[in-house]
């Protein structure tokens, strides 16, 4: 039989293969044959042959000789002899799938489906087919192209390459580079400059005056060394950095699209997040657990803290009122490929769903190798409208005790209903039986049977309160294994048109054997999640080191962070990528060693100072021939204000939503079910998709539905409204004006002086000061002439602080 | 990207084009709006009817559904539906000719018929997915798959704001169920290309109004005291950190988050509008008043240059979303719109507007013509109604059909991916031109299909 199941060979170029010709045409008599060629192939020549013929052959299909019929196209089979309903050939003529709809100009008559639909039902007779050769399709040259930057594997330096004269390696990489530019680098910055850059970089929030001043003090060489280390033993660190993966996992607390139901319990994965990145997590193991935590202890219980990790594949956004539930599930595998591919290879995988992608040597075989590790995973613990995602119970063991007595608690009052149900029953039958027709002859004694009603009533009752109060156990959006299985090619992305099996995998052009996974007994999770972060793949780690460049520098080495394919941007010191990843992979996948490493280097300590040679040779600054001014994002800018007014709340975890799991957030009465009524550090504010906080979606926070290593920096006027007019800005501008006036109750040059540092991390100079003094003499309050004047110097105050808290020297990072 | 345009809300245009995201700044005077193909109209109103009007008992007459009324379907129903349905069931309202044309409308909308004249009606609408979530962010994005850019977002990404003190897309009363915030974002366009929000459906339009457009603490000239004292700090600053764009474009913004903050108290304060004009729109009927507010707010926006505006119909429930009481619930909602939206139609035809105005009416699917329950009607993406007026389209047509019962497309066939092609035609720009690079690949609002129906251009 000629069907998809039987075709495998991945990894040869050309598997040949012969196909039995003869399972068409077994049951065909020589009538068959002749309604084949009398009906059938002069129909196919009509009407398919112009483009699937001996000229043309679109999607590798030629439907002209029986041979070519059998052979079928770039999908697979077209014709599956006795069921029309799974032939290719039979559901394109239908029109019924948008995306394979043949002829695509007009349908055919009925009466010609008709015919096409009854001879695949005959077991599609047909004269014996010349053997043709099948082929797996590889459409590129294999060898070109793994010569692509990102795919060959990293290059080691050796020691002489190295210019000695700088002791960290990547001040060798960046200076070199400008010098060969004709570039100067710029001077180290300040101390007050380097100590808010660190600070706001490592744990968003600006440095207090004191600890301006404690650096500025220490005039040790380890001085800026202990700063550095100082933060990343701060439990901050991790919020700050957690938020950055939380970009990439596109993390949020509710389900956005198209019913919005909350994530009650995403924020476990948050707060794991924040805890991997404090306790320096090795990066490999991060990305395992997060893949397949469930999976990683082998035949023991897997963690909660593994279990927990796997919410990373939950997250995405579903649309789960989709009627059809098999798009619904292609759908979520679909933006588990995709979210996988951008967060750890930096490859849009997502495009090769409905053909061979058309810039990357991915091909649509990668794509469903993949997509069949996800379908053999469930996500899902129900696609019935409105679906449900799958929940890991992840209760301590008195939890579970607790749960358990509780059960046999409502068990034993149930047996106890039962027996009482029972007894009445067991009555009422012995007393019909026993008076026959006269069941009033021998009356049952009416007290007893109330009291039985009221122990009933009783019991009820109880069984009730009891049910009422089960204890809830905790739970954390997960996946666990499903039935495992490979995936068929989905012509065109749609499950209605179904080509040959894909074996379950990893992309061709990037494995260096078979890539075939070689475990069909588990859905290959832990498979996919050991190759990713094996040493021989190099774009996991290229990636990752990529990603922390970013987010200290403002600018990628490879500026498309998310996209390492042929149409991301080419690295612009490809072997500083390479030299940090093996660096990185020796320090056991450290990234807080990593941060210790760039942070160190003269180049993050250069000043971000304008030089006019400079910017005329690279206005860009691409080489780095100073630091990049940074716009605070969205939630350092919100801290950073809080902190500076005072009012920052710094406890840590737990959930901020008001809304039960899977409750709506808005339904469609439109409520506005959200508050981000708190003074709480930025990343533990729920992520609502659809309707994020305002203050995040105004400064470019990131969307929330999809990866985002790269957040961008808009200046709109609504920014400007919000820096204005909102609530957060003016009360906090009204805090530290009550802050600053206690402090320094008489003393307005003090009191000056530490408005500058609170806000600025320096001192101001003497033509700052009387500016500020003008302006506080000059404030207008000519409405509410007869206020006293200490509410009017409030007032005063309130209106400077503000502009301070809003100011470009608050909000840009130097 | 585009700081220095991104500054005002929108006119990014050709810019934008011909410079690939990541360059450095365009300069204003490439705001020129890419005139692919003559464009017939400048703005869009959208009339977005939340729930699914029924276009079998409004604008598509069927008279074979009347006489078949309890009969069964005599062909298949879809593959995938919303719910369980049953037998054929006639409109309970009656259809009448109307203006010279002689198009049918039914009595649920007496006064729009009168307009009749002024519209295409497009008979023949169809998209894929029949749950409100997903049709809703068909409708508006294109996709019900992946966060993409709003209709509106794409306009304002190529043509720009012709009013740099205004939002170019603003959208009143929008719901924030189904999509919400998606149906107006701009996802991966740059922000300033997203619509900005004038209250919400829960609340009345009354108290519609701008995010953070008021201040409550500063009087004016306090605030405008403070504004340049903020200025002469990031002067200093800037003039210390030498030549840098971003910089300047942020000191540009706090003077037009200024003006905005004086225009647009202007642009929505109604009691310059004479008292006819208010009676025209219905805001003198506690029935009409709600949404005609809204389009009376639509035509202000479009005489001050806003591209996109988009008019929300819905209240605290679907509103359009009959799957039973078919009867009492159409006619409350008509009864809401039909004079508000003829209001606007008369309106903006007296001042000139419509010829450059193009008014868009309709839902994220219309209703079976089968039953669901006794007196319900089930979503329909088959096949459904929505109707175009001015900007350049012929009027006083039915531009194609559905089958006899009003429950598939079948002539001319208009997919929400052909609306979205055709609305951007008569804005002047090829769907297939109007591109922005993301994630290594070329997105349209059309995704990779849409066909322009010139026939329905005039």
């Amino acid at each position: 039989m000629l069907t998809s199941k039987f075709f495998h060979s991945l990894y040869l170029c050309l598997a040949l293969m012969l196909c039995p010709h003869s399972g068409f045409a077994e049951e065909a008599d020589s009538e068959g044959i002749r309604f084949y060629e009398s009906k059938i192939r002069p129909l196919l020549l009509d009407h398919c042959a112009d483009c699937h013929g001996a000229e043309t052959q679109e999607s590798d299909l030629r439907l002209d000789t029986p041979g070519h019929i059998n052979l079928g196209g770039k999908s697979g089979p077209v014709v599956i002899p006795l069921k029309p309903e799974q032939s290719l050939l039979i559901s394109a003529l239908s029109h019924e799938d948008e995306a394979l709809s043949m002829p695509p100009d007009e349908k055919l008559p009925a009466t010609e489906i008709k015919l096409l639909t009854q001879w695949v039902s005959m077991g599609a007779p047909m004269p014996d087919a010349e053997v043709i050769a099948t082929r797996q399709r590889i459409p590129f040259n294999l060898e070109e192209a793994r010569k692509h930057w990102s795919f060959p594997p990293l290059q080691q330096l050796k020691p002489n390459d190295f210019d000695k004269s700088y002791q960290n390696p990547i001040d060798h990489f960046i200076f070199s580079k400008l010098s060969e530019q004709g570039l100067t680098p710029a001077q180290p910055a300040s101390k007050n400059v380097l100590i808010r850059r660190a600070y706001l970089d490592l744990i968003g929030l600006p440095p207090t005056p004191e600890q301006v001043d404690r650096f500025l003090a220490d005039e040790s060489p380890a001085a800026f060394q202990n700063v550095v280390d100082e933060l990343l033993a701060s439990p901050h660190y991790g919020e700050r950095w957690g938020r950055h993966w939380l970009d990439v996992a596109r993390y949020a607390d509710s389900n956005g699209l198209d019913e919005n139901i909350a994530h009650g319990n995403a924020w476990r994965y948050r707060d794991y997040v924040i805890a991997a990145f404090n306790s320096d997590k090795p990066f490999n193991e991060f990305i395992q657990e997060q893949i397949a935590g469930d999976l990683l202890n082998g035949d023991a219980q897997p963690t909660h803290e593994q279990l927990i990790a796997t919410g990373f594949l939950s997250l995405g956004p579903k649309v789960l009122a989709e009627g059809d539930e098999t798009k619904m599930q292609m759908d979520i595998i679909d933006e588990q490929i995709d979210t996988t591919g951008r967060a750890f290879l930096g490859l849009t995988l997502g495009c090769a769903r409905c053909h061979d992608h058309k810039f990357d040597p991915i091909r649509a075989d990668d794509y469903y190798a993949l997509a069949g590790i996800f379908k053999s995973t469930k996500t899902m613990e129900s696609l019935k409208r409105i679906a449900k995602w799958n929940e890991h119970v992840i209760a301590s063991p008195e939890q579970l005790e607790e749960k358990v007595l509780h059960n046999q608690e409502i068990a034993s009052v149930q047996a106890k209903i039962d027996e009482l149900k029972k007894q009445q029953t067991e009555k009422k039958t012995v007393s019909v039986d026993a008076t026959g027709e006269n069941e009033s002859s021998e009356p049952i004694p009416q007290a007893k049977e109330l009291s039985v009603a009221e122990q009933l009533k009783e019991l009820d009752k109880q069984l009730k309160e009891l049910k009422g109060s089960t204890p809830e156990l905790p739970t954390a959006m997960g996946v666990v294994e499903g039935e495992a299985k490979d995936v068929p090619i989905h012509v065109r992305g749609s499950h209605l048109s179904l080509g040959r099996d894909v074996r379950r995998g990893v992309p061709l052009v990037l494995s260096q054997g078979d890539p075939a996974l070689q475990n069909p007994q588990q859905s290959g999770r832990l498979e996919l999640a050991n190759w990713l972060t094996s040493n021989e793949n190099p774009l996991t780690a290229r990636v990752w080191m990529n990603r922390v460049w970013r987010w200290h520098f403002g600018k990628g080495i490879v500026s498309t962070t998310n996209n390492f394919g042929l149409l991301g941007t080419e690295p612009t010191h490809p072997e500083l990528l390479d030299w940090l990843a093996i660096e990185f992979m020796k320090n056991g996948w450290s990234t807080k060693q990593l941060h210790r490493r760039m942070m160190l280097s003269k180049t993050y300590q250069m000043s971000s100072a304008y030089d006019k040679q400079n910017a005329e040779i690279d206005p860009e600054n691409r080489f780095l021939w100073r630091g990049n001014q940074q716009r605070m994002e969205a939630e350092v800018f919100r801290d950073s204000v809080l902190a500076a007014s005072g009012q920052l709340d710094r406890s840590m975890g737990g959930s901020m939503l008001h809304v039960k799991n899977r409750e709506f957030i808005f339904n469609h009465t439109s409520k506005d079910e959200t508050n981000y009524a708190t003074t709480r550090r930025s990343v533990y504010l729920p992520v609502i998709r659809n309707n994020l906080y305002v203050g995040f979606s105004l400064f470019d926070y990131t969307d929330a539905s999809v990866p985002n290593g790269d957040r961008s920096t808009s200046t709109v006027a609504p920014q400007a409204l919000y820096a204005l007019n909102s609530d957060l800005v003016l009360t906090a501008a009204e805090k530290l004006a009550e802050r600053l006036i206690e402090q320094h109750a008489d003393d307005l040059g003090l009191r000056v002086q530490s408005l500058y540092k609170i806000s600025y991390g320096r001192l101001p100079t003497h033509s700052e000061i009387e500016a500020v003094q003008d302006y506080l003499l000059n404030f207008n309050s000519s409405p509410t002439e007869t206020e006293e004047s200490t509410t009017q110097n409030l007032k005063a105050w309130t209106a400077l602080c503000q502009a301070f808290l809003i100011s470009n020297e608050f909000i840009y990072v130097q | 990207m585009l700081q220095s345009s991104a500054v005002g809300f929108g006119h990014l245009a050709m810019a934008a084009m011909l410079q690939k995201p990541g360059d450095v700044y365009a300069t204003d005077s490439l705001n020129a709006p890419p005139q692919h193909v003559t464009p017939r109209a400048k703005r869009v109103i959208f009339l977005f009817m939340k729930g699914g009007p029924s276009g079998i008992d409004t604008f598509d007459y069927k008279p074979k559904l009347q006489a078949d009324d309890g009969k069964e379907l005599p062909y298949d129903k879809p593959r995938v539906q919303f719910a369980a349905t049953g037998a054929l069931l006639g409109s309970p309202w009656k259809f009448q000719q109307h203006g010279e044309s002689g198009i049918h409308v039914s009595e649920l909308f007496p006064h729009v018929a009168q307009r009749i004249d002024d519209i295409c009606v497009l008979n023949s609408v169809h998209g894929t997915n029949a749950a409100h979530g997903g049709a809703a962010l068909k409708l508006h994005t294109g996709s019900d798959t992946f966060v993409r850019p709003s209709m509106g977002a794409w306009v304002n990404y190529g043509l720009g704001t012709e009013n740099e003190n205004m939002p170019g897309f603003l959208t009143i009363c929008p719901t924030l169920a189904h999509g919400g915030v998606k149906n107006w974002g701009s996802a991966f366009l740059p922000a300033e290309c997203q619509g900005v929000p004038l209250g919400v459906a829960s609340k009345p339009s009354l108290d519609a109004n701008v995010k953070f457009i008021e201040n409550a603490k500063w009087s004016t000239e306090q605030q405008r005291q403070q504004i340049s004292f903020l200025n002469s700090l990031n002067r200093q600053h800037l003039e210390q950190s030498g030549p840098a764009s971003a910089l300047e474009a942020r000191i540009h913004s706090f003077e037009l988050a200024f003006k905005m903050q004086t225009e647009m108290p202007i642009a929505q304060d109604l009691s310059q509008e004479t008292e006819a004009t208010k009676s025209l729109y219905g805001l003198d009927d506690s029935f009409t008043e709600d949404f005609g507010r809204q389009c009376l707010l639509a035509r202000r926006f479009a005489e001050r240059g806003v591209r996109f505006i988009q008019v929300t119909h819905s209240d605290t429930n679907v509103q359009w979303d009959q799957h039973s009481n078919l009867k009492e619930g159409h006619n409350k909602n008509a009864r809401e719109v039909d004079k508000p939206i003829a209001g606007l139609l008369t309106d903006l035809k007296q001042r000139g507007l419509l010829d450059e105005t193009l008014v868009l009416w309709g839902g994220e699917f219309g209703r079976t013509p089968v039953a669901q329950g006794k007196n319900g009607r089930d979503h329909n993406p088959e096949g459904f109604t929505m109707w175009m007026a001015g900007g350049g389209v012929k009027t006083g047509i039915r531009y194609g059909a559905t089958d006899e019962y009003g429950y598939y497309a079948e002539e001319n066939k208009m997919h929400i991916h052909d609306l979205h092609a055709t609305l951007l035609a008569l804005l002047g720009m090829e769907h297939e031109r109007l591109t922005y690079r993301f994630a290594g690949r070329d997105f349209r609002l059309t995704d990779v299909a849409g066909k322009v129906h010139e026939g329905l251009i005039a």
